[in-house]
């Protein structure tokens, strides 16, 4: 044909419907099942993953639910015991207060009883004086006699 | 094993060699031999050894090699597809890994130098690295073929020969010319033909790369002397780098020209960036 390295076309043509055969029978053998089962695989662990991923989604959905409803609940009961400290508080300022005042009428109760006994006692000291001053009296009257006495009464009405 | 069975072990083994070289020697080739320089011309051009194609017309060894991988290619696919994909996975087996690395391997090549258009590509992609790669191995099975002139020879390559190799780089342009206009309509062919010494280049650099790996087969296996020990290296380690070598260079390269060319033309965001 004379064309340079002895180049053929029928052969290239031969060549070529060998290889047209060749890459439509490796494609449809061959390449595209494999492929196929590839996507499918592909497929298949990217909905396992969505599931998996919408499943975190609601576990995080819940755990912020009760989480939420946990601070609730804590803040309720924040209260509850501010509650029943101030009640607590409040009670026993009323016993301290009813102890003060019971203490104040006890001690009350005693100082007007001391008192009482007190003037009981000089009252009794009083007459017991008395009863010796006026023994003692009587003493020294009888020892100095009736001038004196005489004297004693006109020396009062000198001085009057 | 005891060190007298060894030492007799190693005593028959090294008889044995010694007795299929001096038969070797003593039997010489047989028939007609050709000189190096005929095998090298013939490497080349493929002007004397033909094979008769079912006796309709005598072609270049190459054809018979293509059509033999296109066979095996396509039996293997066959039977991966009724006795393996059915079984498949969600969990793969080692065979099963291997099979989705590959398609996976082309898939993504496809994917990421075209992101805009890649359904063509990947399989395209995926068919001629098949070919290239089974077909660049497959001179190391060596099957032996009879010529029309009465000769043996091993089949070659498919790509070594330069119809093959035109014909994938070829067809490697067109598969990006129509991602061109697939892309881009009009524009897309002008850039398609913008590169048009692609084919040309992808043609010869496989036919190159190929041939230089019969050459120094041939040259090795020609000499007796060379052909002990050296062909471990030269015919397995070589066939296998170039193989792996030249899929990988041919399949980048289209998918990249044809990512290039069908890259849709972004007409709003200039006129945004202008205005």
């Amino acid at each position: 044909m004379g064309v340079p390295l002895n180049i053929d076309w029928q052969q290239i043509l031969l060549h070529l419907f060998n290889f047209l055969i060749l890459a439509g029978g490796l494609y449809l053998l061959l390449y595209k099942p494999v492929k196929r089962f590839m996507d499918k695989r592909a497929t298949y662990y990217k909905d396992m993953d969505n599931a998996a991923n919408e499943k975190i989604a609601a576990a995080e959905n819940t755990e912020r639910q009760y989480a939420d409803r946990l601070a609730d609940v804590q803040e309720e009961i924040g209260q509850m015991k501010k509650k029943a400290l101030e009640e607590a508080e409040q009670t026993a300022q009323a016993y301290l207060a009813d102890a003060n005042e019971q203490k104040c009428r006890i001690i009350q109760d005693a100082k007007k009883a001391a008192q009482a006994e007190k003037e009981k006692i000089m009252q009794e000291a009083n007459a017991e004086i008395e009863g010796m001053v006026s023994a003692a009296m009587d003493k020294m009257l009888v020892s100095a006699g009736e001038n004196s006495l005489d004297n004693f009464l006109d020396r009062a009405e000198k001085e009057e | 094993m005891s060190k007298r069975k060894r030492a007799v072990f190693i005593t028959v083994w090294i008889l044995l060699m010694a007795l299929i070289l001096a038969a070797a020697f003593a039997v010489g080739s047989s028939g007609e031999k050709e000189s190096i320089q005929a095998v090298m011309r013939d490497a080349v051009l493929h002007d004397s050894n033909k094979i008769s194609l079912f006796g309709i017309k005598d072609v270049n060894p190459a054809v018979i090699s293509a059509l033999s991988v296109s066979g095996i290619l396509l039996v293997f696919a066959a039977a991966v597809r009724i006795f393996v994909i059915p079984r498949f996975k969600m969990v793969p087996g080692k065979f099963q890994l291997i099979l989705e690395e590959l398609v996976g391997f082309f898939d993504n090549l496809a994917k990421t130098n075209s992101p805009h258009r890649n359904g063509l590509l990947g399989a395209y992609v995926f068919a001629a690295g098949a070919y290239v790669f089974v077909g660049t191995l497959f001179e190391l099975f060596g099957l032996q073929v009879a010529t029309t002139q009465g000769l043996h020879i091993t089949l070659p390559a498919p790509l070594s020969d330069i119809n093959g190799a035109i014909m994938l780089g070829c067809l490697s342009y067109l598969i990006i010319l129509s991602g061109g206009i697939a892309g881009n309509g009009l524009k897309g062919i002008g850039k398609t033909l913008k590169d048009f010494s692609l084919p040309i280049s992808m043609s010869f650099r496989l036919f190159g790369a190929l041939l230089s790996g019969l050459l120094v087969t041939e040259l090795v296996y020609y000499y007796l002397s060379l052909s002990f020990v050296l062909p471990v290296a030269v015919g397995v380690m070589f066939t296998l780098l170039h193989a792996l070598i030249q899929t990988y260079v041919l399949t980048m390269l289209t998918a990249l020209f044809y990512g290039e060319v069908s890259e849709p033309h972004k007409k709003e965001k200039t006129k945004k960036v202008k205005s």
